[in-house]
């Protein structure tokens, strides 16, 4: 153990991995939406850091870029827009039983996944071997290919779906033949008068 | 260099999915948008026919499988069957939805797309051999389909079924991806193939743990997909909330792609342990059958009692797997098991369509799904009332509709292995398909023998006629029910791509 710690990598680990923990903590906890989506940033920012030490520096800014730089950011944009009440919100809380019942199913996968890792991995010494950037350039157009273009027509179906269900339907379709289709108009008004 | 031959049926149907985008947009009215669909679903059904019959055809020549992408993604028997599966099933689905989205006003252009794209998935994951696109292709499949369970927006029930639906279906999707990185993580390796050889004597290492973690998560990912209980509670609910063509599509392409998800991914990446996931999914396969045998019995809704019976017929699917329990399960045994599952899933796809099918036209006259409001249907709908009980009797196993002959090679496969625990499988199979007899005849019989309650207006809905798309829809699966159950030999061509694909265990 000693050891461990004489080793500067180790420091770093811990230095990451308390705030890492902390932010996932109290990203679940708080009651405020706008908070939870914060300490997320916190979580996710400390794994980008923890690829970084295991030198997986391309996979470590996808995570900055695309995590921290776009999904929270449409997180907080679809409260905004959404109208969600931004304060606390009590009704986020679950009853204690409920929250009995996931703490503990939460800690038995991360008893059982500690346990396999640690017996499983706990002895071998990882050797750095960092991934060039450009040979995960090359390996996406050429080996996976396919996956990446079928990610392009999963990324369209969400957007037009996406449009498709959260638009206001016209109020008065016109005739079957030019209509945009809809739900009937009764229910675009109900839709209507909370939006 | 791409072999552009042999990924033609998917570049066809991207294109279509593109030109149903643009046909959207064009000044014309919308239901050419469904008509450009079932051309290019039509146009796909080339390349299939001529990669599969290659070795007869002049301009083609390339014998066997065709491996690309570093073994990634395969060419083979198998998978064309099955991208014929699809394409047959999607050309169906499309069919069914047309009137239903005329008759009460859908977006439609945006619904084919969906819905073709989703195909477009499945097709994929015919193919793949890999875990990275398999699993995208499988959110391809899935990703849609959460829009499309939500498309009747004015509805509380519809958002219901897509919301639910939507957090299952994610929750699914995370659980396998952290069992494929578990997998990967442990072997090392990609391809199935990778994996296979990566995976021999695994279990007796100190990897032994997190591997099992690793094939328990991917296979339970997948079990959210086929819905096999007790991972099935999402479905009687999105089954019922989503507009009942969506239903047809889920129950059927949906559960299909992630059979053969399971399929490959079983066989070929954890071809050695055998015995682990033969367990699990023996357990999944008998909980399936009970459960959803057992409360499809209390329903009165025809579209839950066809989602209860759907995650019963899920678990008579799962019930060659099961089968690969015992140890000394191996070579032809398993083969045997593999056909099984790919002659259920064809036959099912037709009962299951067109007993969708009968539920959408008679819903459309009725507008009610209860079963209650069904009784007398034959005194003033003969045709559909013929065509409910021909789909219900298949799926109920009777012969000689198509239904008997998947039971049957699915019993065969079962006992053929000989193990104690398969036979016990194979009783439990036995027992629930007596009671799914029950409640499938009873919705028969009432729409034969009983009275037509009162209030249902008899008059108006015999002037009322079936949208062409629909009939079209419901002839081609009643011949594919009946002409399957005469001639079984027609689909015994599967057989011999279950072999091709088999040899390898």
């Amino acid at each position: 153990m000693n050891d461990w710690l004489t080793q500067a990598e180790n420091w770093a680990f811990i230095l990451i991995a308390l705030p890492m923990v902390l932010g996932a903590w109290r990203s679940v906890t708080s009651r405020n939406v706008v908070h939870s989506v914060l300490f997320l940033v916190i979580t996710l920012a400390a794994s980008a850091a923890l690829f970084l030490l295991l030198g997986a520096e391309f996979v470590a800014w996808s995570v900055v870029l695309v995590y921290i730089g776009a999904v929270i950011v449409l997180f907080l944009f679809g409260i905004m827009i959404t109208r969600a009440p931004l304060g606390m919100e009590t009704e986020l809380s679950h009853s204690n039983q409920t929250k009995l019942g996931a703490a503990l199913v939460s800690g038995a996968l991360f008893a059982l996944i500690t346990v396999a890792v640690i017996t499983g991995f706990g002895e071998t010494e990882i050797v750095s071997n960092p991934t060039r950037t450009s040979e995960i350039g090359q390996s996406m157009f050429e080996r996976f290919v396919i996956p990446f273009e079928v990610v392009s027509v999963v990324l369209l179906a969400a957007l037009i779906g996406g449009i498709v269900l959260a638009r206001r339907d016209p109020a008065e379709p016109g005739d079957s033949s030019s209509s945009l289709g809809g739900a009937q108009s009764a229910h675009v008004t109900a839709e209507g008068g909370e939006a | 260099m791409i072999d552009y031959h042999a990924l033609a049926p998917e570049l066809i149907l991207a294109g279509t999915v593109m030109a149903v985008l643009i046909v959207d947009m064009l000044p014309v009215r919308k239901h050419w948008t469904a008509v450009v669909g079932l051309l290019g679903l039509f146009a796909t059904v080339v390349p299939i026919l001529t990669l599969g019959f290659c070795e007869s055809l002049d301009f083609c020549d390339y014998s066997g499988s065709r491996e690309m992408f570093g073994g990634s993604y395969v060419i083979d028997a198998f998978s064309l069957a099955l991208k014929g599966l699809f394409i047959g099933s999607a050309f169906v689905a499309v069919l069914l939805s047309v009137g239903y989205l005329e008759s009460n006003r859908f977006w439609q252009g945006e619904f084919y797309f969906l819905m073709l794209a989703s195909v477009l998935g499945a097709l994929v994951m015919a193919s793949s051999r890999d875990l990275v696109t398999m699993f995208v292709g499988l959110e391809l499949v899935t990703g849609p389909t959460f829009l499309m369970a939500g498309w009747r927006k004015g509805e509380a029930r519809s958002n219901e079924a897509a919301l639910k639906f939507f957090i299952i279906g994610v929750l699914s999707a995370a659980v396998l991806l952290f069992g494929m990185s578990l997998v990967y993580g442990v072997t090392g390796e990609l391809t199935f193939t990778g994996i296979r050889a990566g995976s021999v004597g695994v279990l007796d290492g100190d990897l032994s743990g997190l591997f099992i973690i690793g094939v328990l998560f991917t296979i339970l990912g997948f079990a959210f997909k086929v819905s096999a209980v007790p991972f099935h509670f999402w479905t009687p609910d999105t089954y019922e909330g989503a507009p009942t063509p969506v239903t047809a599509y889920l129950s059927v392409i949906s559960k299909t792609a992630g059979f053969v998800g399971l399929l490959a991914i079983c066989y070929l990446a954890f071809g050695e342990v055998t015995t682990l996931w033969g367990t699990g999914l023996w357990v999944l396969a008998a909980l399936s059958m009970t459960v959803g045998n057992l409360i499809a019995l209390r329903q009165t809704n025809v579209v839950r009692l066809l989602g209860y019976s759907s995650i019963a017929q899920g678990g008579f699917i799962l019930v060659p797997f099961g089968a690969a329990i015992a140890a000394d399960v191996t070579g032809s045994d398993l083969e045997e098991a593999f056909f099984a599952t790919v002659t259920y899933l064809v036959i099912y796809a037709f009962m299951n369509l067109g007993a969708f099918g009968v539920v959408i036209a008679v819903g459309n006259r009725l507008r009610s799904a209860e079963i209650k409001d069904w009784a007398g249907l034959f005194s003033y709908a003969p045709g559909l009332a013929t065509m409910l009980g021909l789909f219900f009797f298949s799926l109920a196993g009777i012969p000689p509709l198509a239904g008997w002959f998947a039971k049957f090679v699915m019993f065969r496969s079962v006992l053929a292995s000989g193990s104690g625990w398969a036979g016990a499988l194979a009783v439990v199979a036995a027992v629930n398909s007596v009671i799914a007899f029950y409640y499938y005849s009873k919705v028969v019989v009432s729409a034969f023998m009983e009275k037509v309650p009162d209030g249902v207006p008899v008059a108006e809905i015999r002037e009322q006629r079936t949208a062409p798309s629909l009939q079209f829809a419901l002839v081609l699966t009643t011949i594919g029910v009946v002409v399957i159950g005469f001639y079984p030999t027609l689909i015994s061509g599967l057989a011999e791509a279950a072999k091709t694909f088999a040899s390898g265990f």
